[in-house]
């Protein structure tokens, strides 16, 4: 069908520029431009991922998976406009994702199996929980990030509105309590299939493995976040720096092979 | 179009003569009567803090003028008309149409944006129209102002924001707070300014408020008052520990909390950031105070700033506003020009039609078999022909008179030469 990465990352691009300049020069056509390019850019997206099915094991495809589901974010938030425009802190990741994946683009190996093909059905299912677990810390970031500016601008007595108008404190930390609340579980459930696929190769697992480790980490991290929230009842501005750091140890484990991948042990 | 708006305001006349001017309700009902019975016109009567101003109207005449107005403002009052006279302005036509979008937009208030003034010409125009001294052209106007004046409220920023220390005040305790049905309001002192603020953050509906004072007769007065609960003044640290959102406004000299002690508070108080209202004045928090972990401190300085920030926003916004009441002025004043000279064009064309089309029958009648099918179609076109040259040029002085708001005159005029009936 001939959809590039750079059909979709431009049309993000462009529905990106837009909302920023309707922040400048509020009119209605910059948004209707945007609303326009963001739809063309998911349903290319989504041609794309159809048509290619990348493997949630490799970090080519756990980033557009995950760019994905944050542009269906984006455009829904985009089409059911609130005063709130947080769709300005999701775009710009999207197109993270986006031109990370091309850094990691290869061709799919001979012995690496379709995710949607069914052949693989536990692997299918640990891929998409830890996918899913990846949705929800990621969520968890971006509110964080907005929680920072936020608790920034009250400190330092800024005017609530200013320039970019967010949601408040708590709505930013409940947002992100849930992110967590939901990625934990998803995750614990997916490392332990993982762990039963690797036992089920009938040889040692490797667990140096960078991809096993960065994984068991985040979980511990995440474990880690539960506690303190609800145990130590740590403040909402460390809470928010350490789930930004949750995904910057997620990105770096999404970024590693799997063991799986490129003919690796099954 | 025949309408005038005559009054004073804040901006030419000192708030003395304003006091003796401004009218009581019982007051702007019999001027209302007095205005339709006696000068036969459409009236509405804009009586607020800062403004009395009249609207009226008339169908074929000009409404009374600023003297007739003046007299008439000076009997009521019981004031000599020339005291009236040198402060009233006036606007006619398009420039009282234009006049009441902008003061229904709040942009001729004292606070550009302020969203008080909209309900007030509101409840006027109502008051009028209930007393049945309204007609076709205040009935049709102030409809049409109230809604322009929203255009220029939610297409621009000319009312983002507020502009009360205590609504500031709210605004920030809601960038930090989503919900307050589990909220408790903690206030410490009872100062004017302290109830003015409890009262914004009550239509919250917090789940509870506490209420504390060094009198505890003032706190049980101001509990009772806001349906809160009294606690003892040597209680406020425990009164802390429990309350998300406190409103200090003591008369006290010197701070009444320290940072250390607040430390102490923090520590004991499980999770979730606090919002500090510090009104008084000297302070009763020590600054510091804000710098702890999920805690964040306003002191009256602070939010004063916001009001003057949000007040010069405001005015960057007026230009767009005034354009936007400026395209809704033009389209009235279009379509109430439209809808007063269509009728009368449609009627002489109809009474033209009935001349020409007994005309030609009878000329038809007496060349009966002399004439093809050509031939009549061709003596009925140039009889139309003829028509439409004749009334060309009236049906057109008629639309230039409407777009210059001048053809009240040449509308009469017509009626009388061509002798249409109001039918």
């Amino acid at each position: 069908m001939g959809i590039t990465h750079f059909c979709f990352g431009l049309s993000y691009l462009t529905a990106l520029g837009m909302d920023l300049w309707q922040g400048w020069h509020p009119s209605r056509w910059p948004r209707l431009v945007s609303i326009v390019f963001s739809v063309a850019g998911l349903f290319a997206h989504t041609v794309f991922l159809a048509l290619h099915q990348p493997s949630p094991a490799s970090p080519y495809g756990s980033l557009l998976l995950l760019a994905w589901v944050f542009a269906v974010f984006y455009t829904y938030g985009n089409l059911h406009r609130k005063p709130y425009p947080w769709t300005i802190f999701v775009l710009p990741l999207v197109l993270v994702f986006v031109t990370l994946s091309l850094v990691f683009l290869r061709e799919r190996s001979a012995d690496e199996e379709l995710w949607f093909s069914g052949e693989r059905f536990w692997g299918m299912v640990h891929g998409t929980l830890i996918l899913l677990a990846s949705v929800g810390i990621t969520l968890g970031m971006i509110c964080s990030v907005m929680y920072l500016i936020q608790d920034y601008r009250l400190r330092k007595k800024r005017n609530p509105f200013g320039a970019i108008k967010l949601l408040s404190l708590e709505r930013l930390e409940t947002v992100n309590r849930r992110g967590i609340n939901i990625a934990f579980p998803l995750l614990s459930v997916g490392l332990l299939l993982g762990a039963m696929r690797l036992y089920g190769t009938g040889t040692a697992p490797d667990w140096t493995e960078p991809k096993v480790l960065g994984t068991v980490g985040l979980w511990l991290v995440g474990g880690l976040l539960l506690y303190l929230r609800y145990g130590a009842h740590l403040p909402g501005r460390r809470l928010a720096w350490l789930t930004i750091a949750t995904f910057a140890l997620l990105l770096v484990t999404l970024l590693t092979s799997h063991p799986f991948a490129h003919g690796g042990t099954r | 179009m025949n309408l005038i708006a005559i009054g004073c305001s804040f901006r030419n006349t000192p708030v003395e003569v304003r006091e003796r001017l401004a009218l009581d309700d019982a007051k702007v009902a019999r001027a209302l009567g007095e205005l339709s019975g006696r000068f036969a016109c459409e009236a509405v009567i804009l009586n607020t803090c800062n403004r009395v101003e009249l609207y009226l109207a008339r169908a074929s005449e000009p409404p009374p003028g600023e003297e007739t107005v003046a007299e008439f403002l000076g009997e009521l009052h019981s004031a000599p008309a020339e005291l009236v006279r040198r402060h009233l302005y006036s606007h006619a036509g398009a420039d009282a149409v234009r006049h009441l979008f902008r003061v229904t937009a709040s942009l001729d208030s004292m606070v550009v944006g302020e969203g008080q003034i909209a309900k007030q010409v509101r409840e006027a125009f109502e008051r009028s129209q209930k007393g049945s001294a309204t007609g076709s052209l205040l009935n049709v106007l102030f409809p049409q102002a109230v809604r322009a004046a929203k255009r220029a409220r939610t297409e621009t920023g000319i009312a983002l924001g507020h502009v009360s220390v205590s609504s500031v005040a709210v605004d920030y305790v809601r960038q930090v707070f989503d919900h307050f049905e589990d909220k408790t309001v903690l206030i410490i002192g009872a100062g004017k300014m302290g109830r003015l603020t409890l009262k914004h953050l009550r239509e919250l509906n917090p789940k509870r408020v506490l209420v504390t004072n060094r009198s505890p007769e003032k706190a049980e007065a101001l509990a009772r008052e806001c349906g809160g609960v009294a606690v003892p003044f040597g209680q406020l640290d425990d009164a802390m520990v429990q309350s998300d959102i406190v409103l200090s406004t003591t008369g006290a000299s010197e701070p009444i909390m320290t940072r250390s002690r607040f430390e102490g508070i923090r520590r004991k108080r499980k999770g979730g950031p606090v919002v500090i209202l510090d009104i008084a004045v000297p302070r009763d928090f020590d600054p510091k105070v804000g710098d702890c972990a999920d805690t964040f401190l306003f002191n009256i300085d602070d939010l004063t700033k916001i009001r003057e920030q949000t007040i010069a926003q405001r005015q960057k916004h007026i230009a767009p506003a005034e354009a936007i009441l400026e395209r809704e002025c033009k389209k009235f004043c279009d379509d109430w020009a439209h809808r007063k000279h269509v009728p009368v064009i449609r009627k002489l064309t109809e009474s033209f039609d009935q001349l020409r089309q007994a005309q030609v029958k009878k000329l038809f009648g007496q060349l009966n078999g002399k004439l093809g099918d050509e031939e009549r179609k061709l003596i009925e076109w140039s009889f139309r022909q003829l028509q439409n040259q004749f009334l060309g040029a009236p049906i057109e002085a008629l639309r230039d008179a409407s777009k210059d708001g001048t053809s009240a005159n040449l509308l009469e005029a017509i009626r009388k030469l061509f002798r249409l009936s109001d039918s």
